[in-house]
């Protein structure tokens, strides 16, 4: 139907509220602040340039976590989309019960990332772990939990993480790749395609939108990894799973040193909206072909 | 007969970790030296949750009822908002779009510390209704991107009929639109429920002990006591999963209308 000005009103008024009130004006007034020595917990506020974030970029610890959350994204993004993607692709034709094999999958995703913690530090460590079970069955001896290891920490996160985000992808990229009409397929199939040439001649160009769409939140989640790490590792040992939302946290509400702490924030959402600016821009390239 | 075997090797790899911590919450624990279950089948654990957090049940019944509200509360903002931006003439409404969704990826840390302080200001730290909206701001842009894809699919000509019939814009909404979506709704709604249970900072930002969600509790226990017996921690983690793992399986059908913006590809290409 013709919308009036007043129908638009009501339909976009809540909205308006709800993410002006919740998201928008304390994330603008947070940026402001960061420019100041604003915090909740002093009275006297000044204006102080970019002191804060100068703070933020000098400090080792949040070098550390950059470094960190960069690999953490490059690795298990790709990850993710692969192995849900490959399931997906195996669920694509009719099969018995297929929108129960769908959720039944979904199960990683359901465990919250700190019930998730909880459960994977138990599992890698002590002798009621799955990794000892492992171990004993190959007869090889008892090992440390790699989550407490220097060199092993990080990449024990990313894989915790693949194993929760995975089956989330497959969730994502079922219905597109159901919605790929069957002549498609079948074109591919008759001029002689492999499995693999079909991935890339035919789902990827049909889905490449969606596929986009679901990049964009792995990232934007990637970016912000806080509960996952802060039960399993708690960011150690020393910064080796130190991310930025763990350094921001920690400054804000726990070494009181509010304005680093919203400062470092910000730098995240900035990161986000970059990659947000580059998906919008390959999202109507799209529309344009 | 191949793709069988991977999808359950698949299954298997997937769901093992919770069937080990399944059957750890039964009080069954496997033994390494030589390779072997010990301990016998008991609920006994599940009622040790209630000792080790004595807030335990009380963490569950406002996990639930937050995450109801605050689904229930973004699905119908978000509804209302991707109705009004599927049927504008405006040529960027499809930007906008993507717009909710660049938002939608934003991480909850990049303007939690910030909210903390005006939710402090405006006397919402520790009220039921602060972690209710803060929860559904934080996932009503994905509800619009999802709605917006659903809408978009109708045709018009159905409401165009009822307007002849002199339905106004709830008229419209009420007897036309919503009886058409109303699966995608409930798809999504049970999507948002799922973000808003397992959500851990707004709460954790939000509440200074009144108000305490399950991903609160169990954070705050495992920062203070990491001694935590495994069988009591594997009942917990089971008793906060099943509500879910149960939503999902019943509703499976309805979150077949769960999908990100199929629309998009499909008209244009």
């Amino acid at each position: 139907m013709r919308l009036t000005r007043r129908d638009r009103t009501v339909l976009f008024a809540p909205l308006a509220v709800l993410l002006g009130g919740w998201l928008v004006v304390p994330a603008v007034l947070g940026l402001v602040a960061t420019f100041t020595t604003y915090s909740p917990f002093t009275t006297t506020v000044r204006f102080s340039g970019f002191a804060n974030y100068a703070a933020v970029v000098q400090d080792p610890q949040f070098g550390a976590a950059i470094r960190n959350i960069a690999v953490f994204t490059l690795v298990a993004v790709p990850l993710e989309l692969a192995i849900g993607f490959g399931i997906a692709y195996l669920l694509r034709r009719p099969m018995k019960g297929r929108a129960l094999w769908r959720v039944l999958l979904l199960a990683p995703w359901l465990v919250s990332p700190i019930a998730g913690g909880v459960m994977w530090h138990f599992l890698f460590s002590g002798s009621t772990g799955m990794l000892d079970f492992a171990l004993g069955w190959l007869r090889l001896p008892e090992v440390a939990s790699p989550i407490g290891d220097l060199r092993l920490a990080l990449p024990t996160a990313i894989a915790v993480e693949v194993w929760r985000v995975a089956p989330f992808v497959t969730f994502l990229l079922l219905p597109g790749l159901v919605s790929i009409p069957n002549a498609r397929w079948e074109e591919a199939t008759l001029a002689g395609a492999s499995w693999f040439q079909q991935i890339v001649h035919v789902a990827v160009p049909e889905l490449r939108t969606l596929l986009l769409t679901v990049a964009m939140l792995l990232v934007g989640l990637s970016l912000g990894t806080f509960d996952g790490i802060l039960i399993l590792t708690g960011g150690g040992p020393g910064t080796a799973t130190l991310t930025p939302a763990l350094y921001s946290y920690g400054r804000a509400f726990q070494t009181n040193d509010w304005p680093v702490g919203a400062a470092s924030g910000w730098l995240i959402a900035a990161g986000v909206i970059a990659v947000g600016l580059i998906y919008v821009r390959l999202a109507r390239e799209r529309v344009a072909a | 007969m191949t793709r069988v075997i991977v999808l359950i090797a698949a299954l298997v790899a997937f769901l093992l970790p919770l069937v080990w911590t399944v059957l750890a919450a039964f009080g069954l624990l496997p033994d390494t030296t030589p390779p072997s279950w010990k301990g016998s089948l008991t609920f006994g654990h599940f009622a040790e949750i209630g000792v080790a957090e004595p807030t335990f049940w009380q963490e569950l019944a406002t996990s639930t009822a937050s995450a109801f509200f605050a689904a229930a509360l973004a699905v119908g903002v978000a509804f209302l908002a991707a109705y009004g931006l599927a049927r504008s003439r405006v040529r960027a409404g499809r930007t906008l779009t993507q717009g909710f969704l660049v938002l939608a990826s934003l991480p909850v840390m990049a303007y939690v510390i910030p909210l903390s302080d005006v939710m402090r200001r405006v006397h919402l730290v520790d009220t039921f209704a602060g972690v209710v909206l803060a929860e559904a701001a934080v996932t009503a842009p994905l509800a619009v991107f999802v709605l917006h894809g659903a809408l978009a699919q109708l045709s018009p000509e159905w409401e165009e009929a009822a307007v002849l019939d002199g339905a106004g814009l709830f008229g419209v909404l009420g007897r036309v639109v919503l009886p058409l979506v109303a699966p995608s709704l409930a798809g999504t709604a049970i999507v948002l429920f799922v973000l808003d249970w397992n959500m851990l900072l707004v709460p954790l930002v939000l509440t200074s002990g009144g108000i305490k969600t399950i991903p609160v509790g169990m954070s705050d226990f495992f920062t203070f006591e990491r001694e935590l017996d495994w069988r009591t921690a594997a009942a917990a983690l089971i008793v906060s999963l099943a509500p879910l793992a149960l939503l999902v399986t019943v509703f499976h059908r309805l979150l077949e209308r769960f999908s990100l913006g199929l629309e998009i590809g499909r008209d244009i290409g």
